[in-house]
């Protein structure tokens, strides 16, 4: 994004973003119906009693508690300790590796897995199938327009395999709750906590999934959806649940606590992620395509709880990647510089 | 008390989901129509959980009761009355 790219002056939300109206003072709607939003800490509240219940009901009953969905970046290993340490769980960490991730994180996975005792299972996708995933994802349109104002095309179908993951594994082990590491900004705080109905869900995803299997093949369906043998034995779905929310600790705070389990900051990757070195390439992709950065809207809300300073968001959304350093990223994907220089 | 439901309801819409009242079709899925997308629905469930005290379990999230605007307000009217 240019130099000149018109901002919120309370928010970084900018002129490109979708439905977006200043003021005579430059305010953004976002941030001027947020003055009404007493709301969140209604839910924050509302969420906390209801998932104290909840664990209380059904912590203890079988080999594990829950599933974390565990990528080794900072909230998600935040999450962990406080899972395992504050509410005591017996975790069960699932990652899934996407080819792309900072070797660094995995030091952090497996730090912070023997730091807190937990079981890990990890994932990696083919390449064959992954790669051209990738590619599809960025370069055709497969979203709803709702979700890439918060989530950056790629990165929606790496957590969409990383969500169906979990929760196979949690049908298959009868494991009662999925863990995430999101946090408010990324989710609204309605959906703290949820249980989905997979059937509906599924249903509503099909043009989605239509669209990747015409792209990408059939394989679309091993890895984005749950099989029919395993819909019908089940009696119960998991309920996820964002334990980070409930904390809402700022960037520092977490970053002190994690230290002290031994994870470090990676530095190949950008300001906006702490562990997969796709990120930056995303954010290009999706700027590119619709004149925003997918991570203005999380950023903003967190300027709006007083979270984090303006001046750090745009610090963090600035360091945008030049073409040419995701060159060997681009190769990878078997991306050429006009595919993406055409979006 | 249908038409109460209904206004609490497209006010929460139109302020969480940035849409104009005009927009949304009281008919049609609002899935389909790209005002919301599979996370929505579960904000939804929530707001009228809490907005009108009443229990959601995933079997009744389903499309004859989440399909449309005014399939939700059925849905709700008949959760309260039982
Ligand atoms: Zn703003």
């Amino acid at each position: 994004m240019s130099k000149e790219t018109v901002r919120c002056t309370k928010c970084i939300l900018s002129s490109a973003f979708p439905r977006i109206q200043f003021d005579e003072k430059g305010v953004c709607n976002f941030c001027r119906n947020e003055i009404y939003f007493t709301t969140e800490n209604q839910s924050i509240a509302n969420a906390r009693e209801q998932i104290t219940n909840l664990l209380n009901e059904h912590q203890g009953k079988g080999q594990y508690d829950a599933v974390m969905c565990y990528s080794g970046g900072k909230d998600s290993t935040y999450t962990l300790m406080l899972a395992t340490r504050q509410y005591n769980l017996k975790v069960l960490a699932l990652t899934v590796d996407n080819g792309f991730l900072s070797p660094v994180a995995f030091e952090n996975i497996n730090q912070t897995v023997d730091a807190l005792g937990v079981d890990l299972i990890t994932i990696r996708p083919s390449s064959k199938f992954f790669s051209p995933l990738i590619k599809a994802s960025a370069l055709h349109d497969i979203y709803n327009p709702k979700t890439l104002t918060r989530i950056s095309s790629v990165c929606n179908s790496c957590i969409s395999i990383i969500n169906i993951a979990a929760l196979k594994l949690a049908l298959e082990k009868k494991i009662p709750f999925i863990l995430a590491g999101f946090t408010l900004g990324q989710i609204p705080a309605n959906s703290i906590f949820y249980k989905n109905n997979y059937t509906f869900f599924q249903e509503s995803r099909e043009p989605i999934l239509n669209k990747l299997r015409n792209l990408v093949g059939n394989e679309v369906d091993d890895y984005f959806c749950i099989s029919d043998d395993l819909i019908e034995s089940t009696e119960s779905y998991p309920y996820n649940i964002n334990l980070l929310c409930l904390d809402d600790p700022s960037e520092d705070e977490i970053l002190a606590e994690i230290k002290k389990l031994g994870w470090i900051s990676p530095k190949d990757v950008d300001g906006c992620s702490s562990n997969c070195r796709l990120n930056a390439f995303n954010n290009f992709v999706h700027t590119q395509k619709m004149g925003f950065n997918p991570y203005e809207l999380e950023l903003s809300h967190l300027i709006r709880r007083d979270k984090l300073s303006r001046e750090d968001a745009l610090r963090k959304i600035a360091a945008q990647a030049e073409i040419m350093s995701l060159k060997p990223i681009l190769e990878q994907l078997g991306i050429s510089q006009q595919e993406i220089e055409q979006l | 008390m249908s038409e109460n439901i209904q206004n609490k309801l497209l006010g929460f819409i139109t302020r969480s989901f940035m849409v104009e009242r005009e927009e949304i079709d009281l008919d049609k899925s609002m899935i389909d129509e790209g005002i919301i997308d599979s996370f929505g629905l579960i904000e939804i469930a929530t707001f009228l959980e809490n907005e009108f005290h009443i229990k959601i379990t995933e079997e009744k999230m389903i499309r004859a009761n989440f399909g449309s605007v005014h399939k939700i307000v059925s849905f709700v009217k008949r959760e309260q009355t039982q």
